[in-house]
């Protein structure tokens, strides 16, 4: 009996501990707690080349431009410039002017620990880093051979005292670009965390640990960060502009139900403190949600059938409608399964016969693989299939319903593989890589069952596991892998960005990880890129997505869709598209009760 | 021998074991371990760009002058920085540490003074309805699963679904309160899925020692159950149980904690570690099995320190 009353004691004394953690209070939360699905790497924006490293880049550090809050499709606008850049006739010299009296935080880095102004050396600064080797930096390629002297700098030693033709500071506030050639998709690249600028004085107080020691002028600044967890407080400092619903693109038919209204006039960033918790198992992200611990999530698959009432389009529940908010974001990319065309098996080959059959093989594995079972066994059903490789994010993305790469059709695969002169026993082994997890495993387990259906030895369906991403990219980037399963998040809403994938000159260890290698294909490529949107690009674009269905390059192509589930004490509209994170400034909560009611 | 003497023999004898497992270690996370080349590389990297991450990353040194610059980082505890954070190796193992010791620490403690208990008890009550209880429950608990019971406990005791009386996550410790907060949930799932394997291994000591002769004469002479187990069987039997105990210290610091930091947002090394191996952070792993590694030499050489003290024949030898 004693010994009872002890545990009661305990128990009660343990709980009552935890007071301040009790979650779903009425009033307004002082701090807004998002549960990111992953762990961000270095917070130096110059190595930020996840979504997660970037997401908290964004918001520590100003970029030039940024993405319309509540814009969709996308639309730039201007963050730390001023307005859109001057662009010359020829597209190739960008004036950009900064907004005056913008601060780094106050910081040990500068002389007297006061933050100094931003100017337009730290622009020039911040993107030289990108071209020197010691900077181990991760996103030079946006920029590869863009900038005019940037290649010559950086072989005559990556001084920063010396001056680059391609990007200079014409004064404190004026930055000048001079491109080699046209680069319509410069601004958007601006956008990005990598593009965000960074004082030189930070970077050289702090040396490696500069990555743990953001020193910015975004809206927000680093309390703390560590491997569960970054804590962001507001920046005092931040320029003051205020909110406008009709500048962020606001719509009220689709977001009127979010009471984004209540926004109007005020300053961003509107929350004292933001956490991020860094969940990665789909379960303990979904009971922090359940507890209050976290306020917002990207829903698991796993709690659809609970959650949703209906699944397309998706549909809140009534049961976590009073509580919760719901989006329902299609991703900007997609998840495809390269055939590795170095490899002779099934890829290129000198022998004119050979190269036939093996386009063939390619096509028949293609046409057996079954994406609407992909769909709903893994994607929830709710995921977008179409053909090629365009998503439909894009606005090049084909409407005119040419699903040849994404349709089902076993026994055309069959007699495909027939009238080629395949048999079980000439079938070439298929190797499919994908790095070590039970859903990549049972991915793998699928396509051969869909092998398997269209008269594919199972003995030569194999797996080639890898025990982590990292080395599973490593060796693909060095041509090991033969089926190469992957996803692509696009960095900005050009269509550019996908068909890179496919250009010759960005074969293996680049992102054409299938070494496509089509002259015809790069011609297009090199004529589109630099083209301004407009309907005969479009029809570049589409013309090659064709050649890459007709050449039975990958197998395509499904976008996922991304369920997001919020607490409705919170005013916002969360976003996980290109540098999704910009949203975290306009995260409010003193309105929400008003958009309760 | 006098016991200075036996602690510098045993010392000496550590260092070439040290050295052999670091090199083995060292070796295989060179030659085996996870090439951070191209995921620094960014997309579309040439040749040369990769060439010069290589280097950068000091990959392309030769073997033995990175075994010896590792060496002196293990000997001044310099430990290089974390390839994906910039992090000092060091500084984030001794901010991590700490949190995972006291993490599963009460855990620990708790779940293997609860299996002796209950497997003494079910040794003294041998064969009996009581014995066949516990032996029962503990193969129960033997095999549930441990991300089971995270999530079970989880959901009963941190949710609206349950009782909601727990954080999910989190590790704000500020003082005594606030850690038997934070702490009580994985306390609980840890003591769950180790009181099975402690109590069979307990119980099948005691009964070992129950039938040794002197046990008998001890009965014989009328001692009662607790003198008979604490002072004829407990102490007989300190020699395997401070083995397991002792060998369990560097493995549950590193391999056991890693769900519970995981499930419950806990910034301790174990997470720390799974990160390294996923992203591919040389310094860091190399630095925890090296780390680990010499602990375990530690445990080795602390244990026959332990062995000489307590049982007369060792020392006799």
């Amino acid at each position: 009996m004693h010994l009872w009353r002890i545990l009661v004691v305990v128990c009660c004394a343990l709980v009552g501990c935890g007071t301040e953690n009790t979650p779903s209070e009425l009033s307004a939360p002082a701090v807004y707690r998002h549960a990111m699905d992953g762990v961000p790497g270095s917070l130096d924006p110059a190595r930020a080349s996840s979504v997660y490293s970037k997401f908290l880049a964004v918001n520590l550090y100003d970029t030039l431009y940024r993405y319309r809050y509540l814009s969709r499709p996308y639309e730039l606008t201007p963050n730390l410039a001023e307005s859109l850049p001057e662009i010359s006739a020829d597209g190739q010299i960008y004036t950009i002017r900064l907004k005056p009296g913008t601060r780094f935080i106050d910081d040990p880095a500068f002389p007297d620990g006061r933050g100094r102004e931003v100017t337009a050396h730290d622009f020039v600064y911040s993107i030289k880093r990108h071209f020197d080797p010691g900077t181990l930096a991760e996103g030079g390629w946006l920029w590869q051979g863009r900038f005019k002297g940037m290649t010559d700098w950086k072989a005559a030693g990556a001084d920063y005292d010396r001056e680059v033709d391609g990007v200079r500071a014409l004064d404190e506030h004026t930055i000048r670009i001079e491109l080699n050639m046209p680069f319509p998709q410069l601004v958007h690249t601006l956008a990005q965390g990598f593009a965000a600028l960074v004082p030189r004085e930070a970077v050289e107080y702090y040396g490696e640990e500069f990555s743990i020691h953001p020193v910015g002028s975004g809206p927000f600044k680093l309390r703390s960060i560590d491997s569960a967890r970054a804590v962001l407080d507001r920046n005092p400092d931040f320029r003051k502009e205020p909110f406008k619903l009709a500048g962020e693109g606001y719509d009220p038919g689709r977001q009127g139900q979010f009471g984004l209204q209540s926004l109007e006039g005020r300053h961003p960033p509107f929350m004292e403190r933001i956490d991020i918790e860094f969940i990665t198992e789909d379960a303990a992200r979904w009971n922090a949600l359940r507890s209050g611990d976290v306020h917002f999530i990207k829903t698991p698959a796993a709690q659809f059938d609970q959650v949703l009432e209906q699944r397309r389009p998706p549909l809140l529940a009534p049961e976590f409608s009073a509580d919760y908010h719901l989006a329902a974001e299609q991703e900007s990319g997609l998840v495809y399964t390269n055939f590795n065309l170095t490899n002779p098996h099934l890829g290129y080959s000198e022998e004119p016969d050979r190269e036939q059959r093996n386009r063939a093989l390619r096509c028949a594995i293609i046409q057996g693989f079954d994406w609407q079972r992909r769909n709903n066994t893994f994607f929830s059903g709710i995921g977008e299939i179409f053909s090629g490789v365009l998503p439909p994010t894009v606005p090049e993305f084909d409407t005119s319903g040419n699903a040849q790469a994404a349709s089902f059709d076993p026994a055309g695969a069959q007699r495909l593989i027939e009238a080629n002169g395949w048999t079980p026993e000439t079938l070439p082994i298929l190797e499919y890589g994908f790095p070590s997890s039970v859903t990549e495993r049972q991915m793998f387990e699928q396509f051969r069952g869909f092998m398997e259906a269209i008269g594919y030895p199972r003995g030569k369906i194999q797996p080639l596991t890898f025990a982590s991403f990292a080395e599973y990219y490593a060796a693909y980037s060095r041509n090991e892998v033969m089926l190469i399963t992957t996803s692509w998040t696009m960095d900005y809403p050009d269509a550019e960005n996908i068909m890179q994938l496919f250009y010759g000159p960005n074969a293996a260890p680049g992102a054409n990880s299938a070494n496509y290698a089509n002259p015809h294909f790069d011609e297009l490529f090199r004529k589109a890129a630099p083209m301004s949107a407009s309907p005969e690009r479009t029809h570049l674009y589409q013309t090659m997505n064709q050649m890459l269905i007709d050449d039975c390059v990958s197998i395509t192509g499904l976008s996922r869709t991304l369920v997001l589930l919020w607490s409705k004490q919170f005013t916002m509209l969360p976003d996980r598209s290109f540098v999704g994170g910009y949203f975290l400034r306009f995260v409010d909560s003193s309105g929400a009760k008003t958009a309760d009611q | 021998m006098n016991l200075l003497a036996y602690i510098v023999r045993k010392a000496l004898t550590a260092i070439p074991l040290v050295l052999g497992v670091t090199l083995i270690s060292f070796f295989l996370m060179v030659y085996h371990g996870p090439d951070r080349t191209y995921l620094s590389a960014g997309k579309n990297p040439t040749e040369q760009q990769l060439a010069e991450i290589r280097h950068q990353l000091g990959y392309d040194r030769p073997f033995l002058a990175r075994y010896i610059d590792f060496l002196g980082e293990l000997t001044t505890l310099e430990l290089g920085h974390s390839d994906a954070t910039g992090e000092p190796v060091s500084r984030l193992i001794s901010r991590t540490l700490p949190v995972t010791v006291a993490l599963v620490l009460p855990g620990f403690l708790l779940g293997n003074l609860l299996g002796w208990i209950l497997g003494m008890y079910a040794a003294w009550h041998r064969d009996q309805w009581i014995d066949r209880v516990v032996t029962t429950v503990s193969v129960a608990g033997m095999s549930l699963s441990f991300l089971v019971t995270v999530i079970l406990l989880q959901v009963i005791l941190c949710t609206p679904w349950g009782f909601n009386l727990f954080p999910t996550r989190g590790w704000d410790v500020h003082d005594m309160g606030s850690y038997l907060h934070y702490v009580a949930v994985p306390t609980l799932s840890l003591i769950l899925v180790t009181v099975g394997y402690n109590t069979r291994f307990y119980r099948a000591l005691v009964i070992e020692e129950l039938a040794r002769d002197h046990v008998l004469t001890a009965r014989a002479y009328g001692a009662g159950p607790i003198a008979l187990l604490l002072t004829h069987v407990l102490k007989n039997s300190l020699a395997p149980i401070l083995t397991r105990l002792l060998f369990s210290v560097p493995l549950i610091i590193i391999t056991g904690s890693l769900l519970l930091e995981s499930f419950f947002g806990i910034p301790g090394i174990g997470k720390v570690t799974f990160d390294a191996i996923t992203g591919g952070d040389q310094p860091v792993l190399k630095a925890v099995v090296s780390l680990t590694a010499i602990m375990l030499i530690m445990v080795q050489f602390a244990m026959d320190l332990i062995y000489r003290q307590i049982d007369p024949a060792v020392r006799a030898s």
